[in-house]
């Protein structure tokens, strides 16, 4: 499964670089260093998720610091890059605390943020060398 | 599909997947380790719910 890419070890300044594009795309940091199935899965299933707890009526979190764990939330929501600066473009996100799948919601786009920065370590530890 | 019972599989399907590529490698490891998570998860999900079930007591 490993590419030739993926073996080996990155300059530091790439490896950051690489963590920022892992980051801001999810999976793509895996597609980077060669290991295609990993960067499609997460790229599906992580976007997959993200649109699932929108849809399901969840909320984007601001950064209101009056409010330390809504700040928590937003940290994590802003863990999935690019889809969570798209959704705030189109206003999507916006919540409806009402909607009887409103902490579900949450809940999905919270945790889809959340593993996105654990695939981000992956690949830190992969450009690494490490794994 | 919006019950609590449909969203926990579809929230322990997403989870599970993602869990399962990201700690193996080879795809037969990451399909065996990916189901044992999904039922681990839905069955602790099942287990904890009728542990609650009579609460408040």
């Amino acid at each position: 499964m490993r590419a030739a890419a993926a073996d080996r070890v990155q300059a530091a300044s790439t490896t950051y670089l690489i963590c920022a594009v892992a980051w801001f795309v999810p999976g793509a940091g895996h597609l980077w260093l060669g290991r295609r199935q990993k960067g499609i899965v997460f790229l599906l299933a992580l976007s997959l998720m993200f649109a699932f707890g929108l849809w399901l009526e969840g909320r984007l979190f601001p950064f209101e610091v009056t409010q330390p764990l809504v700040v928590l939330a937003a940290i994590a929501d802003l863990g999935l890059g690019l889809p969570y600066v798209v959704a705030k473009a189109l206003g999507v996100g916006a919540g409806r605390v009402v909607a009887i799948t409103y902490e579900y919601g949450n809940t999905f786009v919270i945790v889809a943020g959340l593993l996105n920065m654990l695939v981000v370590l992956d690949v830190f530890d992969i450009a690494k060398g490490r794994k | 599909m919006t019950t609590h019972v449909g969203l926990m599989l579809i929230f322990s399907l997403f989870v599970s997947v993602v869990f399962a590529v990201l700690t193996r490698d080879e795809p037969r490891e990451q399909v065996t380790f990916g189901a044992r998570l999904f039922g681990g998860f839905v069955g602790a999900g099942i287990l904890i719910g009728w542990l609650l079930y009579p609460l408040p007591l």
